[in-house]
């Protein structure tokens, strides 16, 4: 059955080796940004993304994929459930260490 | 401290080669996810925002020098050179990969650690008083129970599928600093008025989306019958435990629902059919455990050092980390170092590989080879000298874990929030920073006195936000964080569940609104009140009216 939606959506998952988030791309290809990711507009075109991940499951790249909503922007598409934004930038306190964080709140990995 | 036995030695190694045969069947396709999922969270493994993190057991918060060195090895070799110390006296590492996680436990069994029980619906890794055979109040060391807790409940069959994980906390002394009243069973060593020693038995504490402080069910119980008396507890709960329903499914929610007296009724009947001899250790097996507990070769010190004494004098700053972090010893002429994670802006709780490197050769040189990780995200050194406690503040210095700020507005507690935490529906890293960099002078933090700011990302509440004086609970609504407020709570012997204010705070302004509180606070407490006693006076309207009038 059609999955219902009310926007675009693209197809995300976790990396099995390392757990990051990854998303398909216009390529076919699983992409750490979401810049390329290939979207679908409809609920059939949903449907048919799903199943896109059929593939890298069964050759054991990817885990626990789903959809997500994203609002198209300038700067690419953007997710609408903060969520997703958020781990799409990753932590947002310093990630590699040996001098101590102060206050430094917006390092990227 | 415990040392494994063969069986210990033999199970923990079989656990890694079984994990180690279970991933690369899972990297095969052998597995599946839905295979694998259990079978990962099983060993400390969880899948994140990110990436995986892997949950290490700090059995009941305590470590040796060699332990932490092994874990700050991890964190640069398998992970971002660094870790996080959690509010269950655990480590997390944030950015494992999956191929290296059987080396990882690997390493870890090289030090007599692993992941095991740090996950699932079982008795999870038994907490205890992080100064456990150290404190001048303790009436006996909590730990030998809280490893006999942990051998007799690892795998134990009737306990391995409960209606939900089980947290068990435990503690020596009138001073609760284990937050004993918030968990599924808190236990307290104390004397009777024949001056034996006993367990008092609380039942039914949490946190979580129902918040509740446990039911004093036993005043009383003779130590040597703890094991039988839990069993009872356990087959209670397994019996009427709400297995429908995950939210329900606590024992918190079995104590409310029948009443603390007839929870109690049940409990005590139970054990009147318990075979106990059956389920006591055998006295040897307890003095087995008690002697690896048995207080470190302490000198024989006069109590007062002259030398320690004449650089409180002389160093202002020194002794204002005296008077913060160190604490009363049982031991003639030694101290407790309470050593800081909470640098002013700094993320709660993380520490770098060289800094555990640092804690490793100081517990070492300084404090008879142990270490306490603190539910409040700090480190502990033990058993310090007095008179080597100037060395050791100097050295802490060096390694900027020197911060004079237990129990002050900056020793924030935080959970990992929407950093990494894959549950979470807010960050709580940053608002931590926020707030600490604004408190964070420490003139300012000394006028403010004690106060316990306490934030979590989500309902699950890992960062105990129901225990804090200031309590903060992220939330999602909309597409933007939220973060709601609650005043009151306390985790320890006078434990309460704090009360939320009214309408939640952006991240913007949720800072602005705590230091709205804290002033109200010093505007009107009387006499040297703390906040949490100003608060139990006069109550939540004051600081209501003035967040909500100035936001
Ligand atoms: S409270 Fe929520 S966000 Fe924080 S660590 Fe626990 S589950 Fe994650």
């Amino acid at each position: 059955m059609a999955k219902k939606i009310t926007g675009p959506q693209v197809l995300t998952a976790n990396q099995l080796s390392d757990g990051m988030a990854v998303f398909l791309s216009n390529d076919n290809v699983w992409l750490t940004s979401i810049e390329n990711a290939q979207f679908a507009r409809s609920e059939e075109e949903a449907t048919d993304l799903e199943a896109c991940a059929l593939p890298a499951i069964r050759s054991n790249d990817i885990v626990d994929p789903y959809l997500i909503e994203i609002e198209e922007t300038e700067a690419g598409p953007v997710p609408v459930e903060f969520r997703e934004r958020r781990r799409i930038a990753g932590p947002s306190v310093q990630v590699t260490f040996n001098t101590r964080p102060n206050g430094q709140l917006a390092l990227a990995s | 401290m415990y040392r494994y036995d063969e069986f210990d030695t033999t199970f923990v190694r079989q656990r890694v080669d079984q994990f180690r045969d279970q991933v690369n069947r899972r990297v095969s396709g052998e597995l599946t996810e839905e295979q694998f999922r259990p079978l990962r969270l099983m060993n400390g493994l969880y899948l994140q925002l990110h990436a995986y993190m892997l949950r290490v057991a700090v059995p009941y918060g305590t470590l040796n020098a060699a332990q932490m060195r092994k874990l700050a090895f991890i964190a640069d070799k398998y992970d971002k050179g660094y870790g996080h110390f959690t509010t269950r006296q655990n480590i997390q590492y944030n950015w494992p990969k999956l191929p290296d996680v059987p080396d990882i436990l690997d390493h870890l069994a090289d030090v007599e650690m692993h992941a095991i029980q740090t996950s699932g619906n079982c008795i999870r890794n038994v907490t205890a008083d992080q100064w456990s055979g150290a404190a001048a109040d303790e009436v006996e060391d909590p730990r030998p129970y809280a490893e006999l807790m942990r051998q007799w409940s690892s795998l134990h069959p009737e306990f391995s599928f409960l209606p939900r994980k089980f947290k068990i906390a435990v503690t020596g002394a009138q001073a609760d600093r284990a937050a004993i009243a918030y968990h599924d069973i808190g236990l307290r060593l104390k004397k009777n008025g024949s001056d034996e020693i006993g367990f008092e038995v609380l039942v039914g504490g949490g946190m979580g989306r129902t918040p509740m402080i446990a039911a004093r069910i036993r005043d009383w119980l003779p130590k040597q019958e703890l094991l039988a008396y839990l069993e009872a507890i356990m087959r209670v709960y397994n019996l009427h435990g709400r297995r429908d329903n995950k939210y329900k499914a606590r024992i918190k929610i079995l104590v409310h629902e029948l009443g603390a007296e007839e929870f109690t009724s049940q409990v005590e009947e139970e054990y009147t059919r318990i075979d106990a001899p059956r389920v006591m250790p055998p006295a040897q097996e307890l003095e087995r455990i008690a002697a690896y507990f048995a207080p470190p070769a302490f000198d024989d010190l006069q109590d007062d050092s002259p030398k320690f004494m004449q650089h409180e004098e002389e160093d202002a700053a020194f002794a204002q980390w005296v008077e913060r972090n160190v604490a009363a010893h049982k031991q003639r002429g030694y101290a407790i170092v309470n050593v800081s994670l909470k640098p002013v802006g700094g993320v709660p709780g993380d520490a770098s590989s060289d800094q555990m490197r640092a804690v490793a050769d100081l517990a070492e040189q300084l404090s008879l080879d142990e270490i306490r990780v603190t539910h409040e995200q700090n480190l502990v050194l033990p058993h310090v000298r007095k008179q080597d406690l100037y060395r050791l503040w100097q050295e802490l210095k060096k390694h900027e874990l020197a911060d004079a700020n237990i129990g002050l507005a900056t020793d924030i507690i935080a959970c990992p929030g929407l950093d990494y935490c894959a549950l979470a529906t807010a960050r709580s890293i940053p608002i931590s920073q926020d707030i600490s960099n604004r408190l964070g002078d420490i003139a300012r933090q000394r006028e403010i006195g004690d106060l316990k700011i306490k934030i979590s990302g989500c309902i699950n509440a890992c960062g105990h936000h129901h225990a804090g004086h200031i309590g903060i609970l992220g939330l999602e609504k909309r597409g933007q964080e939220y973060y709601q407020i609650t005043l009151g709570g306390s985790g320890d012997e006078r434990a309460s569940v704090g009360e939320i204010i009214g309408p939640g705070f952006s991240s913007e302004t949720v800072t602005d609104a705590v230091e709205t509180i804290v002033d109200t606070y010093v505007g009107l407490r009387q006499n040297g009140e703390t906040f949490i006693e100003a608060y139990r006076r006069v109550g939540p309207d004051p600081f209501k009216e003035a967040v909500y009038a100035a936001h």
